[in-house]
């Protein structure tokens, strides 16, 4: 699988599609804490999945990532990657107190996974909405660790049949200024044929 | 300064003394060392499946664990060394995710460990010390004047194999 050339065009119709995608993730996220959060989508990038730890802040990076398999119309692997400053200001948010120390507790575990499963499925409703497909989340699993170490499992799954990676940033913030943003990456990670289906669609609704 | 010299995913490096290699943040992907004392020469493999692709003509051989080893030990013998002076050690193949792939055989982690130790019994290098598994990420680092092996990690700390 060769990196197919992507244009501006194409791009930007990625983006936009994350952008609807991210739109009903943060209503559903907004409901789920009570409190409105904007996501917004400063960045899309197609890599190399070689690449992929040092776009997420470098291999020994501390974080959290939760993954799930897509199933239905099209296939894939979604990975949320969380640094875990992020995530401990994500659990003041979703059960009202961070975490002491290294390991995340049951509680906040659970909490963590649940954010994956809202986000992916509001994601990949909007996506199929756009594609025409039916797309469906797998039950989300969790993994705190170097960001290389959480990464790599990923990505030997997908480099068993390609080298590529399309990486949607995600930011979130909600109404008070003073907070600091949350960062977070949102990954999709396609298997073959998958890409190229997105990307067709992203083209025709361009076009259209 | 210390002359250390990063390994990426799918990659692979041969140097000798003073030099250090590092491989940082190894999950499931399997850490391969060779180390020849005589010489203070040896390589470090980053890798991250276990065969080769079905079908496909492989880019990067070094992304298997079988291509790597072939390519390393080529180097090393190119380099002087000589296959009876060579020995192994094994860092990462961790299963990262809870309740992933529920059988331990099948997970990818443990699939790259097995095909390591396979692949240089085959050679006749023996694996002197190994550390792998578990549900932990691993930063390795080989330093050839000593060929010892510092092992890293969040939970478990540091350890010298």
């Amino acid at each position: 699988m060769t990196l197919p050339p992507l244009s501006e065009t194409q791009l930007d119709a990625l983006k936009e599609i994350s952008n609807i995608g991210m739109g009903h993730a943060a209503t559903a996220l907004s409901q789920m804490i009570g409190e409105t959060v904007y996501l917004r989508v400063p960045r899309i990038t197609i890599a190399d999945i070689t690449e992929m730890p040092d776009l997420v802040g470098g291999p020994e990076e501390v974080v959290v990532g939760i993954t799930l398999r897509i199933f239905g119309d099209a296939r894939g692997t979604i990975l949320l990657i969380f640094p875990r400053e992020s995530a401990q200001q994500m659990l003041v948010r979703l059960i009202g107190h961070k975490p002491r120390g290294l390991v995340f507790n049951e509680m906040s575990a659970s909490a963590l996974k649940e954010l994956g499963n809202i986000l992916a499925s509001a994601y990949l409703s909007a996506l199929g909405n756009l594609l025409h497909m039916t797309l469906i989340p797998s039950i989300p699993l969790l993994a705190y660790d170097m960001a290389g170490a959480v990464l790599d499992n990923v990505l030997i799954e997908l480099s068993q049949v390609g080298d590529l990676a399309l990486m949607v940033e995600t930011e979130f913030h909600d109404q008070s200024p003073s907070e600091d943003v949350i960062r977070g990456h949102f990954m999709i990670l396609p298997d073959p044929g998958t890409l190229d289906v997105i990307l067709e669609a992203a083209r025709g609704g361009h076009d259209g | 300064m210390t002359d250390k010299q990063r390994v990426g995913i799918s990659e692979f490096r041969v140097a000798r003394a003073p030099a250090i290699l590092v491989s940082y943040g190894l999950g499931s992907c399997l850490g391969i060392v060779l180390y020849d004392p005589r010489l203070q020469l040896g390589g470090l493999a980053h890798t991250l499946l276990p065969g080769d692709r079905p079908g496909g003509r492989e880019l990067r051989p070094a992304k298997h664990v079988e291509g790597a080893i072939r390519l390393m030990v080529g180097e090393l013998l190119a380099a002087g060394s000589e296959l009876q002076n060579l020995t192994a050690k094994l860092a990462g193949g961790a299963n990262m995710f809870e309740a992933q792939n529920p059988a331990a055989e099948d997970r990818i982690g443990s699939r790259n460990i097995n095909a390591g130790r396979q692949v240089l019994e085959r050679l006749g290098i023996p694996v002197i010390a190994e550390d792998v598994g578990g549900h932990h990420g691993r930063t390795i680092e080989l330093d050839l004047a000593t060929g010892l092996l510092r092992v890293r990690s969040l939970r478990i700390g540091e350890l010298c194999i």
